[in-house]
């Protein structure tokens, strides 16, 4: 479990965040379990750490919820690899999450920063 | 989470091990790229993923159903126990069997007999009705023609109403002449029975117009037998008491109503059957079907209402008689019930045993599991779980339990089935059937969870620390306790149990003792009944029997040989009204009745009646000289008062053509005869000779010295000789009969009495098994006390004062029990009351003396402890 530099945190914090990362990261087309975690951890300058331990069975998760699909394709360097891709239902759960989020994370700094509201 | 998933998780678990292995591969890749060496890029990409199999575990899990997975669990688990354990396992599970296997033998009985409905169409609207005069002791009667004619005309709550007459009926025209049985039905009969014919028609009511047409109905079974299945039968002749019958139809296989029936024939009552004076002929059993809105106590109300009309406009006849509904399944079933319901509560009270046996023997085996368990607990699992897996073994014994018990009860139906319909109606219906099988499973359950529920609850209370503190040595008193219950729970019932087997014994006994006031061993009997159409006058009759008597007297190895219209082994037959000179003003319906035998000259000698005044019937008395009679002492007794009754006269209701009474000369009284059953009074008994009282119906009596079949030969050739037409009906040994006529008391007194047996074998098991417990766990107390000087009478004495308290204590209950229950078998003792002090002593001493015996051999080996070893094993 890699831990270095400035204290991450981790991407399924709180319950079902990671869902909606996994999806989001899928948004741009296929990729398999090490790019997803990886572009988690890239785009959010390595402040969300994915824990793998997580990461496989959220995908798993996902996939018997149906949002996402899986299958074997051929990675960068020529290794067979399991690739997932967003399905129609997991693009209109995308929407439907990150709407609730924006709600959720208002609502929160609402509570927190109430001065500057 | 789908079943597809579930089952396909193997494959699934493959594919994240190979996916998860990509990802190792495409870091260390990258690793390698970022400079480290192929070792360090390895470690580090294994550090990234961390466990893998943690986390196909995870997966595997979300791909799981759980309750069933740790129900798999449990009965694996379960199982292993079992076979580890294989001495506990075995007693358990036959004791469990034995139970269980009783309990489903019974409820098949029950539900055969009692549940399923009778094989007709909409059988719970068919009702019997009979006559019923409760003031002179007939509270079911037949009922006669003309009152069932009334009925019939009168009543509106049914359907329909048919009369049935059974008869025996010669027939001729096979091989060799055969009795067959029918009965004589109104065209309404099929109707209300709901029977409809297999080919060909039923009867039309013009059928029933006398003199009509004379038709029949054949059974399934005489088709086959005698028609080889024609399908063409419709048509053909029949010869019956030497008159043709066409067929007209042959009914459904299946259908025989009344049992035993080979034919039907219209009723076509005469003239004489409906005159008025034959109110008081009653020998008719009649049916009805009920109109669907109409309940059966309603309809009773009516009957009663025209019943009451007819008293009042017949009171020579009809006085005193009433009508009464009886439900075709009350009348079918009815008197076996109360046997059935006891043996079902035997059998239960036999599986609350076995299972209190089992409970116990979980229970001595939970001290041995506290560690395990304990155990189990520290690694965090719930309570909940322990308990449930604790349950499900105890369901797995007694399902394992119920497959053998199946097996016994399947035994026991092939013994049961083989029952005469006489002993048990319906028993050739009892089979294993889903309603039995899911009978027995839900007895598994229930059992599984009874007897498996307090050891659950007792093994998950402990505190788990201190359990394995004491090292599951000891075990805690409240556990004691719960067996101590168990083992007096055991012994009250086994106590009930054997209070009414005992009682039910000795009825039986005493009813094997009573002198039926005939000897019956060494005879044998058949039945002759000689067509009215040959043997129309008394003349023919009499010449028939007299030369068919001398016959058989002469052939060599024929001791004694008599007839007579009736058989005393078979119950009683005819009854009918007589008068002394003194009773002779009063209206026949208000004259005493009686038993009515005619019979040869022989009959008292052959059958051993003793004469006790005057003499027996001579050859001399014929239809020449004057009319004569025999009493038994009974008639002798109520009407004479003990006064020689000889020479005295009486009038028997048979008169003269016309009513006019013909008086008899009484010339002998004879002992009384119970032909009513063993358990029943004698009754009034009057003879006549059939020498002056031409008789078609006789029953033969040999006494022989040779076997049984060689006479039933001789009488067969002897009948063909005076009369090559003339079928020789049921031939029978008087041991025979007579053991008949109490099988039903037998087999109820053999059935508790088996239960009962092992009631006290599971029961002394209970206390064994738990004597030897306590011993066992006492064996360091025990070492202290003789090591301080105890002695071996006083460490027998502690033993078994423990295990005779538990006992009496049981008794103590279980007599309250029987005192209470035994009122319940009132109906089957004889000569035995119910609280029967006797018995009740008998009982208990004798539970007592098996409990002390299976206390003692632990308590012995409590005296051979070695107080050295005692001490050191602590």
């Amino acid at each position: 479990m890699a831990k270095r530099g400035a204290p991450p945190l981790q991407a399924d914090l709180l319950q079902g965040t990671l869902d909606l990362l996994i999806l989001q990261t899928l948004v741009l087309g296929a990729a398999h379990g090490h790019t997803i975690a990886h572009v988690i951890e890239h785009r959010s300058d390595a402040v969300l750490q994915v824990e793998h331990g997580s990461l496989y069975p959220a995908l798993h998760r996902l996939e018997d919820r149906r949002w996402i699909a899986s299958f074997w394709g051929t990675s960068e360097n020529n290794r067979k690899a399991r690739y997932y891709r967003l399905t129609a239902a997991g693009r209109r759960q995308l929407t439907q999450q990150t709407s609730r989020w924006d709600q959720l994370v208002g609502a929160i700094n609402r509570v927190l920063r109430p001065a500057k509201e | 989470m789908g079943w597809t998933r579930f089952f396909g998780r193997e494959r699934w678990d493959k594919e994240r091990e190979r996916e998860l292995q990509t990802y190792l591969e495409i870091e260390t890749d990258e690793n390698l790229a970022r400079g480290m060496t192929p070792e360090e890029a390895r470690y580090a990409a294994r550090r990234k993923l961390g466990n893998p199999t943690q986390i196909r575990e995870e997966i595997y899990r979300m791909n799981s159903l759980t309750f069933i997975e740790s129900l798999w669990q449990d009965v694996h688990c379960g199982l292993r126990m079992l076979r580890k354990s294989t001495g506990f396992a075995m007693v358990a599970i036959l004791t469990l069997a034995l139970g269980i296997g009783a309990n489903t033998a019974i409820f098949s009985v029950i539900h055969a007999v009692l549940l399923n409905p009778l094989p007709y169409n909409d059988p719970d609207r068919i009702v019997l009705v009979v006559e019923s005069n409760p003031s002179r002791g007939f509270p079911q009667f037949a009922v006669s023609p003309p009152n069932y004619v009334d009925w019939k005309k009168e009543s509106t709550a049914f359907e329909n109403m048919a009369s049935i007459a059974r008869g025996s009926f010669n027939y001729t025209g096979g091989p060799e002449p055969e009795r067959l049985s029918g009965a004589r039905v109104s065209a309404s009969f099929f109707a209300v029975m709901g029977a409809t014919p297999a080919i060909g028609r039923t009867f039309l009511p013009e059928d029933d117009v006398l003199g009509k047409a004379s038709v029949v109905v054949l059974s399934y079974g005489l088709w086959t037998r005698h028609f080889g299945s024609d399908p063409l039968v419709v048509g053909k002749s029949l010869t019956l008491d030497g008159e043709s019958y066409r067929v007209v139809g042959v009914m459904q296989n299946g259908f025989q109503f009344p049992r035993g029936v080979d034919l039907w024939l219209p009723s076509e009552f005469d003239a004489d059957a409906l005159r008025p004076g034959a109110r008081g002929a009653h020998y008719l059993r009649v049916m009805a079907r009920l109109k669907p809105d109409v309940s059966i106590d309603k309809a009773q109300a009516e009957m009663v209402g025209i019943s009451k009309r007819l008293d009042q406009q017949y009171p020579r006849t009809n006085t005193g008689w009433t009508s009464k509904l009886l439900s075709l399944n009350e009348s079918t079933v009815g008197n076996v019930r109360p046997t059935l319901l006891v043996l079902f509560g035997a059998v239960g009270f036999l599986l609350l045993i076995a299972c209190a046996n089992v409970a116990n023997l979980l229970l001595a085996r939970a001290t041995a599991r506290q560690r395990e368990i304990a155990i189990r607990f520290s690694l965090g699992a719930s309570r909940l779980r322990i308990a449930r897996q604790l349950l499900t073994e105890s369901v797995l014994l007694s399902g394992i339990a119920t497959g053998i018990g199946l097996l016994l009860a399947e035994w026991a139906i092939r013994a049961l089935r083989t029952l005469p319909p006489s002993n048990l109606p319906r028993a050739a219906s009892i089979s294993l059937d889903l309603p039995v099988l899911a009978f027995a499973a839900g007895a598994a359950v229930l059992t599984g969870l009874l007897f498996g529920f307090a050891p659950a609850l007792q093994i998950t209370r402990g505190a788990p620390a201190e359990t394995l503190k004491e090292g599951g040595r000891t075990s805690s008193t409240s556990r004691h306790g719960v067996r101590s219950a168990l083992v007096v729970l055991e012994t009250t019932l086994a106590l009930v149990l054997l209070v009414g087997s005992g009682l039910l014994l000795k009825s039986f006994l005493r009813l094997q003792t009573v002198d039926p006031g005939f000897q019956y061993k060494n005879v044998v009997t058949a039945d002759i009944s000689l067509p009215r159409s040959k043997y129309s006058t008394d003349a023919q009759k009499i010449q028939f029997f007299d030369e068919l008597l001398q016959r058989i007297q002469s052939v060599q190895g024929v001791g004694e040989v008599a007839a007579a219209s009736g058989n005393p082994m078979e119950g009683s037959n005819l009854s009918i009204a007589f008068a002394t000179k003194d009773l002779q003003a009063l209206s026949p319906a208000d004259q005493p009745s009686a038993g009515y035998y005619v019979i040869s000259p022989n009959y008292f000698h052959t059958l051993g009646i003793p004469l006790l005044v005057g003499r027996y019937f001579a050859r001399e008395d014929s239809v020449g000289t004057p009319r004569v009679a025999i009493i038994s002492q009974a008639v002798a007794h109520q009407f004479f008062h003990d006064k020689n009754p000889i020479g005295q006269t009486i009038n028997i209701g048979i008169g003269a053509p016309g009513g006019a009474p013909i008086w008899r000369e009484i010339v002998g009284v004879v002992g009384d005869v119970k032909d009513d059953g063993l358990g029943e009074a004698a009754t009034m008994t009057v003879y006549e000779p059939y020498t002056q009282m031409g008789w078609d119906d006789m029953n033969l009596f040999l006494r022989a010295d040779s076997d049984t079949s060689q006479v039933a030969a001789t009488v067969r050739r002897q009948v063909a000789s005076v009369d090559k037409d003339q079928p020789v009906g049921d031939i029978s040994t008087g041991e025979r009969l007579m053991a008949q006529a109490v099988a039903q008391p037998q087999l109820r007194t053999m059935l508790l009495s088996l239960f009962a047996g092992l009631a006290l074998v599971l029961a002394s098991l209970g206390i064994y098994g738990v004597m030897s417990n306590t011993v066992a766990q006492r064996t360091h107390e025990i070492g202290v006390r003789m090591a301080l000087g105890a002695g071996q009478s006083s460490v027998l004495r502690l033993v078994l004062s423990n295990g005779m308290r538990l006992t009496l204590l049981g008794i103590a209950l279980g007599t309250a029990g029987a005192f209470a229950l035994t009122r319940l078998i009132k109906g089957f003792l004889f000569h035995v009351t119910p609280t029967d002090p006797a018995t009740f002593v008998e009982v208990a001493l004798f539970l007592f003396l098996v409990a002390l015996l299976a206390s003692y051999i632990p308590a012995r080996r409590a005296t051979r402890v070695d107080p050295v070893v005692a001490l050191r094993y602590e």
